[in-house]
């Protein structure tokens, strides 16, 4: 589990994504990059979503349907019925051969009208950003783009996967360009990530399961001594996809243990809190359980 | 990713089929996404099909830490239950290591996976399974309401 805090406020695991969303992702690998996409495509058709997957251009049809297909062929009949896309960025844009923001954006739009009204509960789009250098667009045109897409977003059962290959674009752009998303998520399913917010509130983003709960509770133990002079800490678990038991009771002990504190507030997501509820919360001295309910 | 299981589903078992998966704890993650894509897809709304997922890992993850290191995944449909059927080939156990009442945060730190598990299953069992090298196994069998 590592601490880095860049873009920490807009890091989610891919299973938190929502109609609305417009994240980033970035990869480095050949195997990994299958993760955050298989994520996203396989729960976006679980939850009656249309999905549109516009690969990056060079790779095979036929290895990005067997990387969804993983178990099996489990996505031959959202294929089949339609729910299920793989498509192209030039075929989006067609007829037009040059890219434009406009007319990307435009279809989109359309596309998400049409996914709704073909019963959907809306649209998803995962799009690898590889075109940019196949279609010969400017590294500028997409950055406006990444920016100005919000009439895409606000309102709308729209959610967009920006993925990029971190081989293809120089450190800058990736910089700039996760910035120019309003979330960012994590590259692996499976992984933990601990920040400190702004306010000083100890953050765990990801998956706190059991291959990771010796790194949690030492970065519970880190926040709770740099906390010592101020005798409060805050814990927030609402950018966690998953709690396990062994990480929930790892928490309540060290807080149990917290006898220099006045207070240890953790905030967390109703499912969080009935799990700690369950495991003994009730009887830790100096603990306050906040439910949190997404804003977003 | 994960390998297709090459075992056979016992002739004995009933509905219909979801997911058959063999684990290690490296696919862990890779078995919650799939259990939950299931259990979304049959419906299992929240808070339900987050209690599933983790009753689900902690039986798994009992299986990787105790039975030496792999189990196998079966979830089904089962009339209007989802059910999930994990074995594996370690030394077995009764339902009877289950604590009936929560362990004390200053107690003991084993056993709290499978009491979760328990409490939050509509319907829980744990069997003997096939005989093997590592021991006579054990399979856990956990089942929610859909409706």
């Amino acid at each position: 589990m590592s601490a880095r805090d860049t873009g920490g406020d807009r890091l989610l695991p891919v299973q938190h994504l929502r109609p609305g969303d417009h994240a980033f992702v970035s990869y480095g690998d050949d195997e990994v990059r299958w993760e955050a996409v298989t994520a996203f495509v396989r729960l976006g058709l679980a939850r009656g979503e249309k999905v549109l997957v516009l690969p990056c251009p060079g790779v095979p049809e036929d290895e990005v349907l067997a990387r969804l297909d993983f178990p099996g062929r489990s996505t031959v009949p959202a294929r089949g019925r339609g729910q299920l896309v793989v498509s192209c960025m030039r075929e989006v844009i067609r007829p037009d051969t040059e890219f434009t923001a406009a007319r990307q954006m435009g279809r989109l739009y359309a596309e998400t009208d049409r996914a709704t009204a073909e019963g959907y509960a809306g649209l998803r789009a995962y799009i690898d950003m590889g075109w940019v250098r196949a279609l010969g667009a400017d590294v500028e045109v997409m950055a406006c783009r990444e920016t100005g897409a919000q009439a895409l977003f606000t309102g709308r059962p729209y959610t967009e996967l920006c993925a990029y290959d971190r081989r293809r674009f120089d450190r800058a752009v990736l910089a700039a360009m996760e910035r120019a998303h309003p979330r960012s998520l994590l590259e692996r399913l499976g992984s933990l990530r601990s920040l400190r917010a702004p306010d000083g509130a100890l953050c765990f983003v990801g998956e706190a399961d059991a291959a990771h709960r010796t790194a949690f509770g030492r970065s519970l133990e880190l926040a709770l001594a740099q906390t010592a002079p101020a005798r409060r800490l805050t814990v927030d678990l609402t950018r966690l996809h998953f709690l396990s038991v062994g990480c929930a009771v790892g928490l309540l002990r060290l807080a149990m243990g917290a006898a220099g504190h006045d207070l240890v507030e953790v905030r967390c997501a109703a499912g969080q809190r009935r799990l700690l509820q369950r495991l003994g919360a009730g009887t830790v001295p100096r603990l306050a359980l906040t439910e949190v309910v997404r804003a977003w | 990713m994960v390998s297709p299981d090459p075992a056979g589903v016992p002739a004995e078992e009933s509905g219909r089929r979801l997911l058959q998966r063999r684990f290690t704890a490296r696919l862990l993650p890779q078995v919650r996404l799939l259990v939950e894509e299931c259990a979304a897809r049959e419906g299992l709304g929240e808070p339900r099909r987050g209690e599933f997922v983790l009753a689900v890992d902690e039986i798994a993850g009992n299986a990787v830490e105790h039975a030496g290191g792999a189990g196998r995944l079966v979830l089904r449909r089962v009339g209007d239950e989802l059910e999930c059927r994990i074995s594996d080939a370690g030394p077995g156990f009764s339902e009877e290591v289950i604590p009936e009442l929560l362990p004390g945060l200053d107690g003991a730190p084993k056993g709290r996976g499978l009491w979760l598990a328990r409490l939050v299953a509509d319907r829980f069992t744990v069997a003997a399974g096939a005989p093997g090298p590592g021991g006579p196994g054990a399979v856990v069998t956990l089942a929610v309401r859909l409706r």
